[in-house]
């Protein structure tokens, strides 16, 4: 009741009313008694006010109004600090948006702590049957599943490329995921025998395809050519498990032979194309956990290859181990990829934050200043230093508050803009949820507090000191101000000059890294050459006739104007593809299976000639290398020193896991298809005397142009569909561009140091600005006299600005260290530079300085071009 | 004299039983029932009375006084009523509990 009235005095009219009720009460007692009689009739009202219980809530609302109208009549001030800290803010939500996503966040499903994958990443799927079927003594449940192929999808507005993925029955009841509409895919629906033709659609294809329609349960959807029904939608933070990549539609793995032409890979007991993961039974450790599956694999391995017939067979078999990883947060090479250049992207946004925070406080520090009088003043009057300090620190609370407003509204974009700049291969960005959840809230909300409390309080305390402003009766602005307070605002700059020198020496370090992997050698001549990806799926070619249109396209785009060489491949360059094959070498032993894994791409004739790899040994493919000629190979210089210890390979064989026995002819310069891995063991087959493709891949031509600018990509288009009109090309692309692609992590770095780089030089610049003008400003009455008394222009200038220098030189002095601790950490993100390297640090600091000059150029022009008559007369 | 915490309140309900009275009405009716003891300054019976009246246990009226002035009387709703009786038993407790220790004056022992 009580709580209720009181509530009542929150609205302004009531309040109004009371008061004016109160006012005619008292006068109305004033007239009855006399005013002497009463007392003092204000303090009474003022203490009833205090009954209604707000006078602490009217006490912050005044705060607020008085700093609304300061920060209205600075609006210079007010823009620079509220842009500033927004642009911080937002890139730091940003940033941690995206580290929760690839790094730290739990996968959105029951328990994910309980959940765990089996390592050698990919299993049978016999393997995962037999692991199914066991494992009831240590796991809640087993499942399988087949990632992100791309296919063919059509939703009924036409066909287009989407991701699928295959799961098995159990997937979703053992993840224990909630629809958001209609069901998942259930056991029942994933029989060998009588596979049921249903689709989940994922929250995002769900709105792309079906414009969110909630009837969509029951629609037809195809997936290649098969027919499937959709059965429900996943939730909208559900991505599948594996962190960067979300699949359009989940389908039952026994539809495998309706969307996939070929071999039943379900039958293959070879085909490791499964993730096996499970759940943990409660209380189940993991070697708990291992030790119950190790006999499984025992078994499937015995079920697969037969008995051990050799000793070493039979060490080796007891000896395995099945090993298990936590799955709680997904499977991510992102995490082990960008987890780096993550942190050190998310520690230069905090150091531009905190380089915003010195910037303001900066600007507080110059800004108390001018308001000292005001100051003293109201102290003069008896408002206690609190009371002032509250007052001054509401004025930054609100322009934390707008800052972090606008920097929430800057969150979508700059995180959609950060994500598109991590890259997952192929030229495919990564498709990471972020939502704007209440974690990111409670982020923005801390992060802008503790703007506040670094840019705030320190100049509202020090403006609020007793002793230090000088009273009222020294004010006199010819005076230069207190030392100390001087101090602290060139500390301020200082600082902001030492955080400036951290970020431009990394913009610097990072451009410099990314200019030398761009021009990085990766053993492909990367000039004139293009890529061409032909999709032939939709004309139903398989083995031979697939084989024979590869190379009637081939002979078509050789008759292309302006093209000087031709060949195709399946993994091709920087196509982020893989395909590998388990090797047995002449000479070459050893008990883990790992070690006799290579990689492997089919090409055409002349491929390596037309990429202008150098080959050390041997000759490249030709066209008689067909299907009636011996089988030969060529294999890297990685795998001829893995494989051959070194030997020249060339005349030497091997076999692949298939028994078939390969005569190697040439040996080739190692292609790397990212800047910074280590050469790999491949090896290279004809596809001319294969008959039959080991892929899935669309068809990859490479050409080489014979001068820049004369291959027309339309020409090579309608080479392409002159042969077949059923053929897609997916994409026309130059080496270099894809070559770009695979430098993701230092694009996204070196972006975003320029980004930061670029905002710490505008923000020292400003900060640097703003504090010379105003010591000009109070200086006028001193250098007034100084030129008075005959002091030139010049000599005025080099006043100001050896002030600016000394400033200036502690700032570089420590920012220098700031940045060699900075390379330090980078260290091995960077590429072809010493992360000390000093020509960085003097770039750097050249540039910082030619910045720090020109802002310091404008106030010491001011300041020499004073007119001393005015200047004193102000006094 | 100086008020125990509280008592200020009870003797401003106290005041209103028998009639409904305005501020400064209610502070002479104290000071004349207490033989001017009581002093109350009416810059603390006002809040009093606003606190009172938040809490439901007095209400007000603007009325016409009978030398044709109008002012706001006071008036005891009746869960004042109920607070004074609770208030008054409660006092006279303490009184009495406090006489008990006290006994007679130690001069006249």
């Amino acid at each position: 009741m009580s709580a209720w009235r009181r509530l009542k005095y929150l609205l302004p009219s009531y309040r109004r009313s009371e008061e004016r009720d109160m006012q005619e009460e008292l006068e109305s007692l004033a007239a009855i008694a006399g005013r002497r009689e009463l007392g003092n009739l204000t303090l009474a009202a003022e203490n009833a006010r205090g009954v209604w219980g707000w006078a602490w809530l009217e006490g912050i609302v005044a705060d607020v109004r008085y700093a609304l109208r300061v920060l209205a009549r600075q609006p210079s001030f007010t823009a620079v600090a509220v842009v500033s800290l927004a642009l911080a803010i937002g890139a730091n939500a940003a940033i941690f948006s995206l580290m929760d996503a690839v790094l730290w966040r739990d996968l959105p499903v029951r328990e994910p702590e309980r959940l765990v994958l089996l390592e050698r990443y990919s299993l049978s799927y016999l393997a995962y049957s037999r692991f199914a079927e066991n494992a009831g003594s240590a796991m809640d449940g087993v499942f399988a599943w087949y990632s992100n192929a791309s296919r063919r999808l059509d939703s009924g507005g036409g066909a287009q490329r989407g991701t699928v993925e295959l799961v098995s029955g159990s997937y979703f009841p053992t993840l224990g995921l909630r629809t958001q509409l209609g069901r998942g895919i259930l056991p029942e629906d994933d029989l060998r025998g009588q596979p049921a033709q249903v689709a989940l659609l994922s929250h995002a294809y769900w709105q792309r395809a079906f414009g969110g329609d909630r009837g969509v349960v029951g629609r037809p959807i195809w997936v290649e050519r098969a027919r499937f029904t959709v059965i429900g939608v996943a939730p909208p933070e559900f991505f599948g498990l594996e962190v960067g990549s979300v699949p359009d539609v989940w389908i039952p793995l026994s539809t495998f032979a309706s969307v996939f032409s070929g071999p039943n890979w379900l039958d293959h007991s070879n085909n490791n194309f499964l993730y096996v993961a499970g759940r943990l039974k409660p209380g189940v450790s993991i070697p708990q956990a291992e030790a119950a599956l190790t006999p499984i694999a025992i078994q499937i391995d015995i079920e697969r290859n037969g008995p051990p017939a050799t000793e070493a067979r039979r060490r080796e078999l007891y000896n395995s181990k099945v090993s298990l990883r936590p799955l709680s947060k997904g499977l991510s090479w992102l995490r082990q990829r960008f987890s780096k250049p993550l942190r050190v992207v998310f520690l230069m946004v905090a150091v531009g934050l905190l380089l915003a925070c010195v910037n303001v406080m900066g600007l507080e520090f110059a800004r108390a200043g001018k308001r000292q009088r005001e100051l003293a003043i109201r102290m003069a009057i008896g408002a206690s230093r609190w009371r002032i300090t509250r007052q001054l620190v509401t004025e930054s609370a609100i322009v934390a508050a707008a800052s972090g407003a606008l920097g929430l509204a800057m969150f979508r974009p700059a995180a959609n803009a950060l994500a598109s700049l991590i890259g997952i291969g192929g030229g495919q960005t990564a498709r990471l949820i972020l939502p704007l959840d209440g974690t990111m809230l409670w982020f923005v909300a801390g992060v802008s507090m503790a703007a506040v409390l670094v840019s705030g309080l320190l100049p509202a305390w020090r403006a609020t000191r007793r002793d230090a402003p000088g009273g009222l009766p020294q004010q006199s602005r010819s005076m230069t101000a207190p030392p100390q307070r001087r101090l602290a605002g060139r500390m301020a700059v200082s600082v902001q000059i030492a955080l400036s020198l951290v970020l431009v020496s990394a913009t610097c370090l990072f451009a410099f890294s990314l200019q030398q992997l761009r021009r990085f050698d990766s053993g492909v001549r990367r000039e004139r050459l293009l890529v061409v990806d032909v999709d032939s799926n939709d004309g139903g070619y398989v083995d031979a006739s697939l084989v024979a249109l590869d190379a009637r396209v081939r002979d078509r785009l050789a008759a292309v104007p302006g093209v000087a060489d031709v060949s195709f491949s399946q993994v091709g360059i920087y196509s982020g593809r893989n395909s590998g094959d388990a090797i047995e070498a002449d000479g070459y032993q050893s008990h883990i299976p790992r070690d006799h894994d290579a990689l492997l791409d089919q090409v055409g004739p002349r491929f390596f000639t037309t990429l202008g790899a150098r080959l050390m040994a041997g000759r490249d493919f030709e066209e008689n290398d067909s299907a009636s000629a011996p089988k030969v190979a060529i294999v890297s210089q990685e795998f001829a020193r893995h494989f051959f210890a070194g030997r020249n390979p060339v005349g030497l064989s091997f076999s692949t896991y298939d028994k078939q026995l390969y005569r190697v002819i040439g040996v080739t310069e190692d292609v790397r298809h990212y800047s910074r891995e280590k050469p790999d063991r491949w090896f290279y087959l004809c596809e001319l005397q294969a008959q039959k493709r080991t892929s899935f891949f669309s068809t990859r031509f490479v050409l080489r142009a014979r001068s820049k600018r004369v291959v027309n990509a339309a020409d090579l288009r309608a080479a392409v569909l002159a042969e077949d009109k059923t053929l897609r090309i997916d994409e026309v692309a130059t080496a270099d561009q894809l070559f770009d692609r695979t430098v993701d992590e230092d694009r996204l770095i070196e972006t975003l140091a320029w980004g930061f780089g670029v905002l710490a030089l505008i923000l020292a610049a400003v900060g640097l600005y703003g504090l010379l003008s105003y010591e000009v400003t109070r200086r006028t009455g001193e250098i007034g006299i100084r030129m008075a008394v005959g002091a030139q222009k010049g000599d005025i200038m080099s006043l100001v600005l050896r002030e600016v220098a000394l400033v200036a030189g502690i700032g570089f002095a420590v920012g220098a260290a700031g940045a060699a601790a900075l390379a330090r950490t980078v260290e091995g993100l960077v590429f072809g530079i010493q992360a000390g390297d000093p020509r960085v640090e003097l770039a750097a600091a050249a540039i910082l300085a030619v910045v720090v000059i020109s802002a310091a150029w404008l106030p010491a022009r001011r300041a020499a071009l004073t007119d001393p008559m005015s200047a004193l007369r102000n006094e | 004299m100086d008020l125990l915490q509280g008592t200020l309140d009870m003797l401003v309900l106290r005041t209103l039983v028998f009639a409904p009275l305005h501020g400064y009405g209610i502070a002479k009716e104290i000071r004349s029932h207490s033989n001017e003891a009581l002093g109350i300054e009416f810059g603390s019976l006002y809040p009093a009375l606003k606190r009172l009246e938040l809490k439901g246990l007095i209400a007000c009226k603007w009325e016409t006084s009978e030398h044709n002035r109008r002012a706001k009387y006071y008036h005891l709703t009746s869960a004042g009523r109920k607070q004074l009786m609770r208030e008054h038993s409660k006092w006279a407790e303490f009184v009495n509990a406090v006489s008990l220790v006290m006994g007679p004056n130690p001069d006249e022992v």
